[in-house]
């Protein structure tokens, strides 16, 4: 756009012009683009949710449809990188001596934690990625968010179910230096729903603060996989705690104890590779983090409501 | 548009010649007393009181209040203009800077249930910029714009999702615009006639023509009747036959809605359908009136541009600007509205 040329000499206190001023009584409107209170926030998100499971749901059968193997990445690539990670820690350093049942051990971190990242980065970026949509409808903002988080869900199922298989078949496989623990299917599995849904709403709710900061700063995004890296070497994704505090890193075993990730693939493991119960204060921990991250991420989403819309 | 030449038009000339004779002199003799100057009477009286009106507040749809504009842009030339060469280095590595364009100043409106309001202006003169404040996509950087519902958007950028199909996209618009799922399934029809897309619509959007998919997204869009509804020009685009489909549409669309707002650079659509011109030039208003008059003003100032005659463009400019009774508005008090419109339009 051209800077304005033409220079105005008057301005509104000294024109010319005879000036009129408009009186009215303001009471039956309303300010366009103002951000709804909470509830009524939450009550709109409510009656979106038609949109919401239908954004998510059609996108689903579309991702990586450029792929020749189509959906079939959803499941290759997590088996592709379990291999890989088999291969480097596991059988170069060596890392999983003394993990009964590593294979399982393995598999359950890798398909875990890349469900946990690629919800929390695809939400954090679904606002700036779709500014389309935004600009084109009015919509409670978080919708979006939130599909982003239902749709990762959707799309994961297939994934889950293969890394069940995967652990029930070779999970239990003996290697040098551990015991094997056969594992069979029993009640204790179910203990992966809640679990996964305690989960789902610490994504969400990084998600949705997330999601800000990126709108606003693009610089985020790469932070955020800056701090994926470090969420994967503090979770015990190929490695047991043990390490750390076998070398005196008592601190370090705190943290992991903290993290909700850790807390996540310490459930599942128990649950599904040596049938029984993970420490309470895992689901504790966990279970804080979800409520916690969703109250705090939300408030922060729904503050910055109106700047969504901004271009850059 | 940048060469224009330092042309000052005789009532500005006055004034700010008042203004200059006033500084020197102040600069000159210090302690001289003006009041007994007697120069005062050489100027015509400039300031009036303003006249206050009151406005029906069970009419209004929609209040502009002061409400103006700066984007902030990234810009990877900005570094050029810095000056210190340290903070040029820096801001070269960083690679942007932040370039402000203004792109609306100070605008005041009141528009009335009933009318139909044309947004003329030459290109890059902010009408785009108006209407995004007026959606509420944007925040206006001071001001604010009020209105009786939220103002509905028909424009080519009703959002579309390249990956899935036609009809995918169909029922994602309809929802995204609040309809319940049966709504949505009752509109279907209506929007696949409008559309005119009914073979296509089991493909993927990206294998549509643009032609096609800005079809679809006005057929999407104008599915719903919004009380305020803002028409962009870029709509009669498409063949003839979608031309005259589209027309039928919008004609029973406008019929029903609370007043609406078109942009245009058809002059003929705009004389033809509003009753009331708004003319937005370099991000300020001058004009708001009548369409006929607007309208020739504004034919007379593009023809004058388009055939670099600066200096007469000025003065249909600033002979334009003379009609213009800028409005100030003014809630009465503690009305000013601050609260939020639902989202869903039923």
């Amino acid at each position: 756009m051209a800077a304005p040329t033409i220079e105005r000499t008057g301005e509104s206190e000294d024109s010319y012009e005879s000036r009129q001023v408009a009186q009215l009584d303001g009471t039956n409107l309303i300010r366009v683009g103002a951000r709804p209170g909470l509830f009524r926030y939450i009550r709109e998100i409510w009656s979106f949710r038609h949109f919401l499971y239908y954004d998510s749901h059609s996108r689903v059968s579309t991702a990586n449809s450029t792929d020749s193997l189509g959906r079939l990445w959803m499941i290759l690539n997590p088996l592709l990188m379990g291999a890989a990670y088999f291969f480097v820690f596991g059988m170069l350093l060596n890392t999983g001596r003394g993990i009964d049942n590593f294979i399982g051990y393995l598999i359950i971190g890798v398909f875990t934690f890349r469900f946990f990242t690629t919800a929390v980065s695809g939400g954090a970026g679904s606002i700036a990625g779709n500014q389309k949509v935004v600009q084109a409808f009015n919509f409670p903002r978080a919708c979006l968010v939130i599909s982003s988080t239902v749709r990762e869900l959707f799309s994961s199922v297939p994934m889950f179910f293969v890394m069940g298989l995967l652990v029930l078949t070779i999970g239990d496989i003996k290697l040098d230096g551990a015991e094997s623990i056969p594992t069979t299917l029993s009640w204790h599995w179910l203990l992966f729903f809640p679990c996964i849904a305690l989960a789902l709403m610490v994504m969400l709710g990084w998600s949705l603060a997330l999601a800000r900061a990126v709108n606003a700063h693009t610089d985020v995004k790469h932070l955020i996989s800056f701090g994926t890296r470090i969420l994967f070497y503090t979770s015990a994704v190929f490695f047991s705690p043990d390490r750390w505090s076998n070398i005196g890193a008592d601190w370090l075993v705190t943290v992991m104890n903290l993290n909700p990730l850790y807390c996540v693939l310490d459930i599942i493991r128990h649950a599904w590779l040596y049938d029984g119960f993970a420490d309470p204060a895992r689901w504790i921990v966990l279970a804080s983090w979800a409520v916690g991250s969703m109250i705090i991420g939300f408030l922060i989403f729904w503050q910055g409501e109106e700047s969504y819309g901004k271009e850059r | 548009m940048s060469t224009s030449t330092p042309y000052v038009p005789r009532r500005m000339n006055r004034h700010s010649e008042a203004d200059l004779i006033a500084q020197d002199l102040a600069i000159e003799f210090d302690d001289h007393d003006f009041s007994e100057d007697g120069s005062w009477e050489e100027y015509p009286l400039t300031q009036q009181n303003p006249v206050v009106r009151t406005v029906d507040p069970e009419n209004v749809c929609l209040v502009v209040d002061d409400a103006s504009m700066t984007y902030r842009v990234r810009s990877s030339n900005e570094y050029k203009h810095s000056q210190g060469r340290f903070t040029r280095a820096v801001k070269r590595v960083t690679g942007a800077g932040w370039t402000e364009v203004p792109a609306l100043s100070n605008l005041s409106f009141i528009v009335n249930r009933g009318e139909s309001v044309g947004v003329i202006g030459t290109n890059g003169s902010g009408k785009s910029t108006l209407i995004k404040l007026l959606t509420g996509k944007v925040r206006p950087t001071s001001g604010e714009v009020y209105a009786s519902s939220t103002p509905v958007m028909l424009g080519v950028n009703a959002a579309l999702v390249k990956d899935i199909s036609g009809k995918e996209n169909i029922r994602l618009g309809c929802l995204a615009m609040g309809l319940s799922p049966e709504q949505a399934d009752a509109k279907y029809d209506q929007i696949v006639e409008i559309s005119g897309l009914s073979d296509a619509l089991d493909m993927p959007l990206k294998t549509y023509s643009s032609g096609m998919a800005s079809r679809l997204q006005f057929a999407i869009a104008t599915s719903v009747d919004p009380d305020i509804l803002l028409i962009d020009e870029a709509l009669n685009t498409g063949d003839a036959q979608f031309r005259a489909r589209t027309k039928k549409r919008l004609d029973e669309v406008r019929a029903q809605a609370g007043c609406v707002f078109l942009v245009s650079h058809s002059l003929g659509t705009i004389k033809q359908m509003c009753t009331r011109v708004i003319w937005i030039e370099q991000g300020e208003l001058l004009a708001d009136g009548d369409p006929q008059w607007v309208c020739q003003q504004y034919e007379e100032y593009t023809a004058h541009k388009s055939n670099d005659r600066l200096r007469s463009a000025k003065v249909v400019y600033e002979r334009t600007r003379l009609q213009l009774n800028p409005i100030q508005v003014d809630f009465t008090d503690g009305t000013r509205p601050k609260k939020a419109a639902t989202s869903s339009i039923s």
